[in-house]
């Protein structure tokens, strides 16, 4: 059956840093002469051991993920090797399982979001705030872009809670009169 | 006596959570005791299924010297 492993490890550098890059193509060539695929490499960089390890406080993390026919049996010739070399600090092997994969889909999912909400408000104050110059270039700068941020998020806001375009106008024209009432009292202080 | 006891809801449960991750060692060590013990089931609240992938995340973290097996050592 074929199946996703994973395998971490644990790199001493403490005499040669690019013992890092011979110790992880070594083990990429195991994986792909033994039959397997590598998917992803990836570099967690040299960290503080929680304890220390043959008396080192300091390891290079490297996760390579890969998939192959478990009847290849490459964990064990991974583990062969791991102990082999005597670079390797630690290592751990085992197969990625559903569940792992579907919280890093949902990992990621919630991630985009974030981003892409980050990148909707950004964009819609940076509309605002051009419109603004065109219109009003005489206005008082400071108050002008503390409110086309606010309007930008009331705008979002309004979009997202009312679905048919005759609401979306509405409170964008209500968002509107809010800044100029929140001018006038800032003039008047 | 547990039962002026607060019931405490699972954190994963809540969370939403599918599979704890053992490279999130932050969120392992809010699961230990100072010494570095696993907190148990009665005082951390969780779900039966959660503490064993918890325990299993716990154990292979400290494998890969993320966690510590023990943490009253004075350095």
């Amino acid at each position: 059956m074929e199946k996703l492993y994973c395998s971490i490890f644990v790199v001493d550098i403490s005499q040669n840093p690019e013992e890092v890059e011979t110790v992880s193509s070594r083990i990429q060539q195991l994986i792909e002469d033994h039959g397997g695929i590598v998917k992803k490499i990836n570099r967690w960089g040299k960290r503080r051991l929680a304890y220390p390890i043959q008396k080192k406080t300091h390891g290079y993390y490297v996760e390579i993920e890969f998939t192959a026919n478990s009847r290849l049996n490459i964990p064990y010739t991974l583990e062969q090797e791991y102990r082999m070399n005597d670079r390797v600090l630690r290592y751990l092997t085992y197969v990625v399982d559903k569940k792992e994969l579907i919280q890093r889909a949902k990992k990621a999912g919630e991630k985009a979001k974030i981003e892409a909400r980050a990148a909707e408000i950004k964009a819609a104050a940076e509309a605002r705030a051009a419109e603004e110059k065109k219109t009003e270039p005489a206005a008082e700068e400071t108050p002008e872009t503390q409110a086309s941020v606010a309007e930008a998020k009331a705008d979002q806001e309004a979009q997202k809670t009312e679905s048919s375009k005759d609401r979306v106008n509405a409170p964008v024209t209500a968002t509107e009169d809010k800044p100029s009432t929140e001018k006038k009292t800032k003039k008047e202080e | 006596m547990l039962r002026g006891k607060k019931k405490r809801i699972c954190r994963f449960c809540e969370n939403g959570d599918v599979f704890i991750d053992f490279r999130e060692e932050k969120r392992l060590v809010r699961f230990l005791t100072e010494q570095g013990k696993i907190v148990p089931r009665r005082t951390s609240g969780n779900c039966a299924q959660h503490q064993r992938q918890l325990a299993q995340a716990i154990k292979r973290a400290r494998h890969l010297a993320l966690i510590p097996f023990v943490s009253d050592i004075p350095r």
